[in-house]
């Protein structure tokens, strides 16, 4: 029992194990033939939805499609968080004021805008920026603020005492000083967005004839074409699982752990 | 001897919910061309106050900040404070960097910048450490990492607010002697704060003894000990008691731990 015993102390190992565990179950259940193709498609034809729709390119199409949305509303979003929250450090009105927004705002899903995005912005990539934008900003928002107002006073004062002022102080020992909260703030950002991005997507359909993942999948299935709605659920998977533990993760080891600015993990 | 730091009529006052609380009153000192002072007084005295005020931290009420001829408004690199707390240092940068970022800040060329960290980094015998992140130190170790980014910048003067406050009492005793060496190196001017009575006379040339509740200059004694000075000796032994007996020994008692006899320690 030499490769059991190894299975069960890698941690690698054992992940792999527990998805191979999965599709086995999956398998087995379409290999009862008590269910359709259509609901229950085997593993092998979604695996060749998958290849044919990267190789028509249309997988990669869709993929692109909504991370060009995702990468417009966080850059739009990023900037209107940073500006709200560096008008909240000015004056403790505005803070108040930014802070009521945020309270009302934060709670409120980005699908449940739908509706109101539809009557004001119709259907089309506007409303999606929309919903995404109020996904980003609001996390955003609180956890800047959070990490600005948890900024050390003694490394303030250092800042100050070495010459710096007003936005080169915040640039320069604010924001590396809550660069920990304001990571916290994009991880929460980034797959509140991508949730709502997915949603939204299902029930605008395309604009202008693009439409990215979450509309492939509202497609595919209305064709009944079963497997390629897997396929698709697939890759949505797969980029969060890469940008939530590959990317960030890599973010996060480059800059607060070396920094020491953070409780490592315990694996 | 020249005037570095002049203090005339200086009153600080703090305004809480609970009323205002006078914290200085009627302060008044100098401080000369590369002396070195320490202000000894109990918690709660306002002796972080005053050095604060000097820094440019603190507004005064009323009265008179003089660097040279110059009136202090606001925080500036011609007087660096080394502050008691270990997260001086930027967490998010190297010890080396942590010297050369302030030099630039300060208008430093490159080569200036690298040359000076080397310089000072060796000075304090953190040659090997100027690649390490303030959180791979020990506590000594920053404090000293914090003294030398202080002393690149070449302060007009050093202002030390419990610096060594926070450690143990072994790496205070190596630190207070590293001090001292580098004082004499560098020919600073330095104004050092304490609640530790062995700690004022090992290091000051002179020994201002403040009072609380409003805070007051008790006296400003010489220390005419020779250097390095030695706690056991009869003279360290004499002013150990004198300044004791200054200090507001009800309050003290309750708040100035650490301060035991000398050899004790």
């Amino acid at each position: 029992m030499h490769i059991l015993k190894k299975v069960t102390e890698n941690k690698i190992l054992r992940q792999v194990f527990f998805i191979a565990l999965l599709l086995g179950v999956w398998q087995y259940f379409v290999s009862t033939g008590k269910y359709s193709q259509l609901i229950l498609p085997d593993l092998g034809s979604i695996w060749k939805a998958l290849v044919d729709s990267i190789a028509s390119g249309e997988m990669g199409e869709r993929t692109g499609y909504s991370l060009y949305l995702i990468g417009k509303a966080l850059a739009i979003g990023t900037v209107l968080a940073l500006f709200l929250t560096a008008l909240a450090m000015l004056s403790s009105f505005i803070a108040d004021f930014v802070k009521t927004i945020t309270t009302i705002f934060n709670p409120l899903p980005g699908v449940a805008l739908l509706p109101i995005a539809l009557l004001w912005f119709g259907i089309g990539e506007m409303s999606i920026i929309l919903i995404l934008v109020h996904s980003i900003i609001w996390p955003l928002i609180l956890n800047t603020y959070t990490g600005f107002s948890s900024v050390s006073r003694t490394q303030l004062e250092v800042g100050r005492n070495l010459g710096l002022r007003g936005l080169k102080l915040v640039s320069s020992v604010m924001v590396p000083s809550a660069f920990p909260y304001i990571l916290t703030g994009f991880k929460i950002a980034w797959s509140n967005s991508w949730r709502s991005l997915v949603a939204a997507e299902m029930i605008f359909g395309a604009s202008g004839g693009q439409g990215g993942l979450g509309w492939m999948i509202y497609q595919k299935r209305f064709f009944l074409q079963t497997p390629y709605v897997f396929a698709a659920l697939f890759v949505i998977i797969l980029i969060g699982i890469l940008v939530e533990n590959v990317i960030f993760a890599q973010i996060e080891k480059w800059t607060i752990q070396r920094w020491g600015m953070v409780v490592q993990k315990e694996n | 001897m020249a005037e570095k730091v002049h203090i005339e009529n200086l009153f600080v006052k703090f305004e809480g919910e609970q009323g205002n609380v006078q914290a200085l009153e009627d302060i008044s000192f100098s401080v000369n061309d590369g002396e070195f002072l320490t202000i000894l007084g109990p918690s709660g005295c306002g002796k972080s106050t005053l050095i604060r005020s000097i820094a440019g931290f603190q507004k005064p009420e009323k009265g008179h900040i003089l660097l040279g001829q110059k009136q202090v408004h606001e925080p500036g690199p011609d007087r660096i404070m080394v502050f008691q707390e270990f997260d001086q240092l930027f967490p998010w940068k190297t010890v080396r960097s942590n010297i050369t970022y302030a030099l630039k800040v300060n208008g430093a060329g490159k080569e200036e910048r690298e040359k000076i960290a080397e310089h000072y980094l060796e000075m304090v015998n953190l040659k090997d450490f100027g690649r390490a992140f303030p959180h791979q130190l020990s506590g000594g170790m920053k404090q000293r990492a914090a003294i030398a980014r202080s002393l690149a910048l070449n302060p007009q003067i050093l202002l030390m607010d419990e610096p060594f406050g926070s450690l143990d009492a072994q790496t205070r005793a190596v630190l207070q002697s590293e001090l001292v060496r580098l004082w004499q190196e560098v020919g600073s001017t330095i104004i050092f704060i304490t609640h530790n009575i062995q700690e004022a006379i090992l290091l000051g040339d002179r020994v201002l003894v403040m009072s609380s509740a409003p805070g007051r200059i008790k006296d400003i004694l010489d220390v005419n000990i020779a250097r390095p000075r030695m706690p056991e000796t009869p003279e360290f032994m004499a002013l150990w008691h004198t300044l004791y007996g200054l200090l507001d020994t009800k309050r003290f008692g309750e708040n100035g731990k650490g301060n035991v006899l000398p050899g004790r320690d």
